[in-house]
């Protein structure tokens, strides 16, 4: 099990400094005036030069990355170009947003896939299509129309809760519950849809299986045969799917903290991005990276304990 | 039912019910119409300031931060005049290089310290060195001096019709001296204003408390929130669900949707629209050097159409790049026929300048306009025989290239100023959009003697003929000038800020 995940561990290292080594080279040689931008538009050109130079932009792409390489190791990730925060801060005043929405969302999403999936598996007829009908919907409508359409329902014409804004759980959690209802149900829908197909094609599988019929022959309640011994031979990829949807999610978060003016990474990426701020954008690449790591190496995780026999590879 | 649906029913029951209970209203309360005063104005804005360093704040969407913190010299009233604030008179002396002004000796700002003409000329020489992006409004400053405390002399390299204006922006903003030269001014801002930073969550909001220590008349709103919704819908749902008093948009099919959600719109014209022809020296393309070839792209495009599109019809066809309140705008410009579109007249006209077969034209692209407004432009072109090239840019990477000078020409909508300012930013030898230096014995001359003028009546005559002399050598090629839109719920007044994208601070009060 050690050795399993020192393997991983190391692969996800090596993963973000290839990572950070292409996001650096990308957004380095595509960048002219930089100076111009952060100056505005009234500057003189002495003082854009004065301040590339002041910048380092005008040395060689690779010793500026080694220079980068070396602090970011020290955990000093540079300082904002357009605003006066450090890199660190920046994203890490944001990031409990959106940890807290994803992993919101992920176990709602868990908790309603697998109990339809499961349901779906279990009792087949007209409930099984329902939920592979309303999985495919799920799966075809975009967040962002889903978002929309429960912002104009629940917060402007019932005014039940509120449109924008994000109250911290740590603040409120009361508050906190009302302003992630909506993101949570908007982002939640395509992950639901896809994990609940993976649990239900799952589970009818193994439910096929030879020794599930001689555990019915044995004498086992069907209850127990389904929690004890199926579910968790079956979820090995329900896991897998949840695991990838959460990566999934890290984008359609973005989306869902623009509708909902949420202040977290998404914004980061959308606001940071188009003014060129390159040091931030820097940091959330390497963030990102390493946040879909460490879900990774936790389903590989999940997985492992599952099903002894994916520890052998 | 099976135990774990039973558990799955109880658990959403029980969210829901949690939810319901601890819902208040979520809408902003109100302020009640019968006291002077109500509790709380709460504002949706698309930017948030960079830092709170007086010398780095920027005009227009990002000025109110400012003014709720920081008073300035001079006062713009909402219909641009100048009033006394921090100053209560000002003279130039007889060639226009030195302004003297009397200030109030009765501010103090909040860290204790007083507010005299020593604090002022440190102030202004902070400006000078700390380079923001105003900091051209200094540019024509020589020295400051403070021969007593309540007295602070400007002394200029040369006249600026313009100080008056840029006093009452970022270069008069006044915060104490003790705070300038620190690194928290940048989060903490110490100014003379009605109101104090409470509360600031960057990325999210401001909020502000009143000073009750204020020098000044107290404003009607004890405290004033901003909201930043950087997503235009966001801030459309914000104003729709409460959350919002009031807020600018951008977009112009926004303001279709707040009208018919009955929320009131205010528009006044703030942007023009149109080509700016960088290369009239045609060192790029020698084909611009001509002002016929300049004019006969301008009417080939069909400005109207693109008003009605793109701009969904908010704003009036111009040809001028002054707003109406400047002193040389001419509304007869705007109605010269000279200017309409004619693709059959550029024709005629790109074959007296010799180039009868055409010629190739390359426009800079940017993410911010829509990708039908470049194909309608490129449709037009070559309906007239001209084929216009692409250079893409991603974000935030247009601008710099453009005022780099490594482009013949390119579409943008650009901010409209006050005279001096315009000319400034968009037409003397130096201006930032003017990345050639291309200039003319004749305008620079008019240049000049608007620089020395002595009266507004002077100041009329001679920029009107700048205007003129624009407009006839094509230098640049204007479609529109176009209405920028700010709504409110209702529960407030507010009074639109001439030349400025949002209300200052001081022109909101509740509604009866």
């Amino acid at each position: 099990m050690l050795s399993f995940f020192a393997k991983r561990i190391a692969l996800a290292l090596s993963q973000m400094l290839a990572i950070s080594v292409i996001a650096f080279s990308l957004l380095y040689l595509s960048a002219d005036g930089i100076a111009r931008a952060i100056l505005g538009e009234q500057a003189t050109e002495a003082q854009v030069a004065a301040k590339t130079v002041e910048l380092g932009l005008d040395r060689p792409l690779h010793v500026r990355y080694f220079e980068w390489l070396t602090s970011a190791l020290t955990g000093d990730l540079g300082r904002s170009y357009f605003t006066p925060q450090d890199v660190i801060d920046a994203l890490l005043t944001r990031l409990p947003v959106t940890l807290s929405l994803l992993i919101a969302t992920t176990i709602v999403a868990a908790i309603i896939a697998f109990g339809l999936g499961i349901a779906a598996a279990v009792y087949r007829g007209w409930l099984d299509r329902v939920v592979q009908v309303l999985s495919v919907l799920g799966y075809a409508i975009p967040g962002f129309l889903v978002a929309l359409f429960l912002v104009v329902v629940f917060a402007i014409n019932l005014k039940l809760l509120p449109a924008t804004g994000f109250i911290p759980l740590t603040t409120d959690p009361a508050g906190w519950l009302r302003t992630m209802i909506l993101p949570i149900a908007a982002l939640s829908l395509g992950a639901i849809a896809a994990t609940a197909q993976q649990v239900r094609g799952a589970m009818i599988d193994v439910l096929r299986a030879d020794y599930v019929r001689t555990l019915r022959s044995r004498g086992l309640s069907e209850r127990e045969i389904i929690f004890k011994h199926v579910l968790r031979n079956a979820s090995s990829t329900g896991v897998t799917v949840l695991g990838l949807q959460f990566v999934g999610l890290l984008g359609g978060a973005i989306v869902v903290e623009q509708i909902f003016a949420l202040p977290g990474l998404g914004t980061v990426a959308i606001q940071y991005t188009s003014r060129g701020d390159i040091p931030v954008v820097m940091g959330l690449v390497l963030l990102t990276a390493l946040i879909v790591a460490t879900v990774n190496l936790l389903v590989d995780l999940a997985v492992g304990l599952l099903n002894p026999k994916a520890r052998i590879s | 039912m099976s135990k774990y649906t039973r558990f799955l029913a109880a658990a959403a029951a029980g969210a829901l019910a949690l939810s319901l209970a601890a819902c208040s209203s979520g809408t902003t309360p109100p302020p009640t119409s019968d006291t002077a005063t109500a509790p709380l104005l709460t504002l949706g804005q698309f930017v948030e300031p960079a830092s709170f360093d007086p010398a780095t704040a920027q005009e227009g969407n990002a000025f109110p931060y400012y003014q709720a913190v920081y008073d300035a010299l001079i006062k713009r009233a909402p219909d641009g005049s100048l009033e006394p604030f921090l100053a209560t008179e000002w003279t130039y002396n007889d060639d226009l290089t030195e302004l003297t002004l009397t200030l109030r000796d009765d501010v103090t700002f909040t860290d204790g310290t007083a507010f005299d003409a020593d604090a002022a000329v440190a102030n202004i020489e902070h400006f000078r060195t700390a380079g923001g992006p105003q900091t051209n409004q200094a540019s024509a400053i020589e020295s400051v001096s403070a021969p007593d405390k309540t007295t602070l002399v400007i002394s200029l390299t040369e006249p600026d019709p313009a100080l008056e204006y840029s006093l009452a922006s970022s270069l008069g903003l006044m915060g104490s001296p003790d705070a300038l030269g620190s690194e928290d001014i940048a989060s903490t801002p110490v100014g003379s204003g009605p109101y104090t930073l409470d509360n600031a969550i960057v990325g999210s909001e401001y909020t502000f408390v009143r000073n009750d220590d204020y020098w000044g008349d107290a404003l009607p709103y004890d405290s004033v929130k901003f909201l930043l919704l950087t997503d235009e819908t966001a801030r459309i749902n914000a104003l729709r669900s409460g959350q919002i008093n009031a807020g600018i948009f951008t977009v112009p099919t926004s303001v279709a949707e707040l009208e018919a959600s009955n929320f009131e719109v205010l528009s006044q014209t703030l942007d023009w629209t149109g080509f700016v022809y960088f290369d009239r020296d045609g060192v790029l393309n020698p084909a611009l050097a001509d002002p016929r070839v300049r004019e006969a792209i301008t009417i080939s495009i069909d400005k109207e159409g693109l008003l009605e599109s793109v701009g969904q019809g908010r704003g009036e066809l111009s040809n001028q790049i002054f707003p109406s309140t400047a002193l040389s705008y001419n509304a007869e410009l705007d109605s010269d026929s000279r200017f309409d579109y004619d693709p059959e007249r550029a024709r005629e006209l790109l074959a007296e300048a010799g180039y009868a077969e055409g010629f190739t034209l390359n426009m800079p692209i940017g993410p911010v306009f829509p990708p039908a407004l470049y194909t309608t432009v490129e449709q037009n072109l070559a309906d007239v025989g001209i084929t216009m090239t692409r250079t893409e840019f991603g974000p935030g990477q247009l601008i710099p290239a453009l005022l780099g000078g490594k482009h013949e020409i390119t579409y943008m909508t650009l901010a409209m100023f006050n005279d001096w300012t315009t000319i400034r930013q968009y037409v003397d030898a130096d201006a930032a959009w003017n990345p050639f230096g291309t200039t003319d014995p004749a305008l620079s001359a008019l240049i000049d003697q608007f620089q020395v003028a002595a009266s507004d009546d002077e100041r009329t005559e001679i920029g009107q003929q700048i205007n003129k002399y624009l407009v006839d050598n094509s230098w640049f090629g204007v479609f529109s000038q176009s209405l920028a839109a700010y709504a409110t719920d209702g529960s407030v007044d507010v009074e639109l800020q001439v030349q400025q994208a949002v209300p200052s601070i001081y022109n909101y009060t509740p509604a009866n």
